[in-house]
């Protein structure tokens, strides 16, 4: 394995070129990504990206790491499983805001509570983009679609409100185009004991002319630059995170507290390693039978 | 053969009825003598009828009979649903202090012992169970000192009052009987100085998966494969390894798959509805080319079908299961010490071929109890093969001319070199979208053929390279040839007992692989007759079976959500023997 000082984020680029539409927020996401992978000292040898489905889930093809490329939603029980294997690798989950929150909704909900010590990011584009342009679960109530020609007419899911209500020790949002902020909000998302929540606006050109580049310019407002926001205060959290008039970016919430799945329940071994023969003591399990 | 007794306690769910025939199991056990148990129960927590039935014998036994000598009955209703079962001179226990009246009939003998009472004399109203097993203890003429060794084996860890209480329970129970009842039932149970381990087939699984280095267990409650993973779970903590109870099945299968790419043993297990939520993720697990043991413990079906009732109805979902073509292993084991042993081996098939590995058991096999020669198990004797699982040294061998791991390299045998994180230069990709060597998606046609080819080929390999046997009883030249799978075995070795008895030759096969399985075409080619026994309604296997050899077969199905009973299957042999083969 490299040595912390080597690895540069080019390092997690892989030799294949993105097929994303040119403009579209998931190349602004994904470089975050690796810089923020390289800058916390990870290396591709010791990474491992789980990718749901859709444009977002491409992202393992695009980087260079340990990766799987699973079914549709399932991205955070792969990623789960590989941490609990392996508490010794970096694992972080990537996903798209149909994957995490429609089929995967569940399965985000139980990540989120488990608080397993790994990172997922959620390239929200607010609408379905592979597909060719049909409502996703963060579309706006009055968002025309193929499949919404009035607009879904419920209201979106606020993955951030849904992430504070399932137990959340880590909630951001970032800007796919703020590229420093948005590697800054990964990193420490990473950095965080326990599951590191990242909702990204990641726009898509081709079939989303309402939650635009330019949309979020204007309209984003940065925590950082709020002092009175106090991201490990829980109310402070509720109150950004409910506010219908506002888009935010940055850390909304952190549990100073947290306790990471694998301390709580002393999941620490390398379960890779696995002796020739059954264990030295496994006569013992028989004798339970006695 | 030696006698056997046959022995039950009923009641209603909630009053103790599992608890109270394991603990008289396990004296049984503990005296040397071979247990066989199963059990009947409904899917609730309280009320309801519920049983749990012992057959035992000094010799070995492995299958239930139409038979109970003494009942323990809680309820009418135990002796309702038990009247078949019972015969002239079964002994009945029941509590003729409480409000109902027990309708025994007359040639039967009826030992009204005030269990409530004798129970509160030793300390407490719930033992009246164990004053029930004091009594049997008496009837049978079975040293009580046994039945101690289970009370403190059960109760050893809730402390010595609770103990001695519960002893002096099954004391009162003995000498009420000795004094007020003179019976003479014949059935003296005889000791040896063997001692048995007594376990089911879900604890033989699990035993299994540890032994076999299984360390990340992930799965979602279902009856009747819970247990396994209750048995898991805080045991393989031990070991290095952990449980995760997951958010549904869909989510289990994936976490179990995350934690197999990551390099763990890594296993689920579920029955019924919770094996078609996973059928989405059969596929990816065989194009990612990723080990994993499914096991699926039957029950009845479809749907939520019934829960607690035996069938094999899944062999098409195992076998078929999921879009597209997915190579894959099925593996049966026929007995609760295969259980054990075939675990082993799933977990050796997947790492060795790198794809999804279905052990498919069933709710018999999972409830059943069965005591065994502790050497059954020898641990000593596990093997572990790992595969293609490249060290430090030969992942050199597999990059390309840019340094890039290939994971899913087109190899002679179609088993690629497998690279597990932390790896220096084995980082690569993996995905369910059609890809080339390196793991990214492709839509070359070319490369398509060549890696559905590839996969393919490993059951190819695998065919060549492992022994996919079966097991065989009865008589070798037989014209009468039975096949069976799963846990049927048991019931048709002791039918081709009472077949002999009445002349009837038979060959068995017992199968325990299903894919890639035996080539039988030779020995249904000497057979004059051939029947498949299997517990569904279609024939599932015998459908198999005519497709591998161009011709009908005769079918015995069971599909009552009762398993078969080794009496019942020889009448049944016999009969379906004179009849015509279906056109």
């Amino acid at each position: 394995m490299s040595s912390q000082s080597d690895v540069r984020f080019t390092d997690f680029k892989s030799d294949k070129q993105p097929t994303w539409c040119p403009g579209c927020g998931d190349f602004g996401t994904m470089n975050g990504m690796m810089k923020a992978l390289a800058e916390t000292g990870n290396d591709p040898d010791n990474t491992f990206v789980v990718a749901g489905i859709g444009c977002s889930g491409k992202i393992g093809t695009y980087m260079h790491s340990y990766a799987l490329h699973g079914v549709h939603g399932r991205a955070l029980p792969v990623a789960t499983g590989v941490k609990m294997a392996r508490p010794d690798i970096e694992v972080m989950a990537a996903g798209g805001d149909g994957d995490g929150y429609s089929i995967g909704a569940g399965h985000f909900v139980h990540a989120v509570r488990r608080n397993v010590d790994m990172s997922y990011v959620v390239m929200d584009n607010r609408i379905y983009g592979l597909t060719k342009g049909q409502a996703s679960p963060t579309s706006r109530s009055d968002f025309e679609t193929s499949t919404t020609p009035e607009g879904p007419q419920q209201p979106p899911v606020n993955p951030l409100a849904l992430a504070l209500a399932s137990g959340a020790t880590f909630i951001a949002q970032s800007f796919a185009s703020d590229a420093l902020r948005h590697q800054e909000i990964i990193q420490e998302a990473i950095e965080h004991d326990g599951f590191g929540f990242v909702n990204v606006f990641s726009p898509c050109v081709t079939f989303n002319d309402v939650d635009t580049y330019d949309y979020f310019r204007d309209s984003l407002v940065d925590l950082k630059e709020d002092e009175d926001h106090d991201r490990h205060d829980y109310e402070d959290a509720k109150e950004v995170i409910l506010d219908g008039d506002k888009e935010f970016q940055g850390v909304m919430y952190q549990d100073e507290n947290s306790v990471p799945y694998h301390e709580q329940h002393g999941v620490t071994e390398d379960m890779s390693d696995i002796p020739d023969g059954a264990p030295e003591d496994a006569m013992d399990l028989v004798r339970e039978f006695y | 053969m030696a006698e056997d007794l046959n022995w039950a306690v009923g009641g209603e769910a909630g009053d103790g009825i599992d608890s109270t025939g394991k603990i008289f199991a396990q004296a049984l056990s503990r005296a040397g003598r071979h247990v066989f148990t199963s059990k009947d129960f409904a899917s609730r927590i309280r009320g309801g009828y519920t049983a749990y039935k012992i057959r035992t014998s000094v010799d070995n036994i492995q299958s239930v009979v139409d038979r109970l000598d003494i009942l323990v009955a809680l309820t009418q209703r135990t002796i309702d649903e038990n009247l078949d079962e019972l015969h002239e001179g079964s002994a009945i226990i029941y509590d003729g202090e409480r409000s109902w009246e027990a309708d025994i009939p007359e040639e039967m003998s009826g030992v009204d012992v005030p269990l409530k009472s004798l129970a509160e004399d030793a300390g407490g109203a719930i033992m009246r169970n164990i004053v029930a097993l004091g009594a049997a203890c008496e009837i049978t003429g079975f040293d009580v000192e046994y039945l101690d060794e289970a009370l403190e084996k059960r109760f050893g860890g809730k402390g010595s009052k609770i103990v001695e209480n519960n002893k002096e329970a099954a004391r009162l129970g003995q000498e009420y009987v000795e004094e007020n009842y003179d019976l003479d039932l014949d059935s003296d149970l005889e000791t040896t100085d063997n001692d048995y381990v007594l376990l089911n087939g879900n604890e033989a699984i699990g035993m299994g998966a540890i032994a076999a280095g299984c360390r990340f267990y992930a799965g979602y409650p279902i009856t009747p494969a819970t247990s396994i993973m209750e048995y898991l779970t805080g045991r393989i903590e031990e070991y290095g390894g952990h449980v995760v109870q997951a958010e549904d099945e869909l989510s289990a299968i994936n976490m179990a798959l995350g934690g197999a790419r990551a390099g763990a043993r890594a296993m689920t297990a579920t029955s019924g509805a919770g094996i078609d939520l996973m059928t989405e993720t059969f596929g990816l697990v065989a194009t990612s080319e990723t080990p994993l043991v499914i096991t699926d413990v039957q029950r009845s079906g479809p749907s939520t079908g019934m829960p607690t009732k035996q069938e094999q109805g899944d062999l098409n979902m195992t076998l078929y299961g999921g879009h597209g073509e997915i190579p894959r292993f099925v593996v049966t084991p026929t007995s609760i010490d295969e259980c054990f042993w075939k675990t082993i081996e799933a977990f050796n098939l997947a790492e060795k071929y790198q794809t999804p590995v279905f052990l498919v058991s069933d709710l018999a096999m999972s409830v059943t109890e069965q005591t065994f020669e502790p050497d059954t198990f020898d641990m000593d004797a596990v093997e572990i093969d790992r595969g293609k699982l490249v060290d430090e040294d030969e992942v050199e061998e597999w990059l390309d001319s840019q340094g890039r791991f290939r994971a899913h390299a087109n190899t002679e045998d179609g088993v690629s070199p497998r690279a597990i994180p932390g790896m220096t230069d084995g980082a690569h990709m993996s995905t369910g979208l059609e890809h080339n060597e390196l793991g990214r998606r492709t839509e070359e046609q070319d490369v398509r053929v060549q890696q559905v080819d590839k996969r393919n080929r490993k059951v190819e390999t695998a065919k060549e390279q492992e022994e996919w046997d079966y097991r065989e009883f009865g008589d070798e030249d037989a014209d009468n040839l039975i096949i069976s799978w799963g846990s049927n075995e048991g019931a048709l070795v002791e039918a081709l007992d009472y077949l002999e008895d009445d002349g009837v030759d038979v060959r068995v096969i017992s199968v325990p692989y299903i894919f890639p399985r035996p080539d039988l075409s030779d020995e249904i080619a000497a057979a004059e007759e051939t029947i498949v026994v299997e517990c569904n309604a279609t024939g599932q296997f015998a459908d198999v079976i005519e497709h591998d050899v161009l011709e009908r077969v005769k079918r015995i199905n069971k599909y009552t959500g009762v398993r078969f009973k080794a009496d019942e299957l020889a009448e049944e042999i016999t009969e379906k023997l004179s009849q015509e083969v279906p056109a």
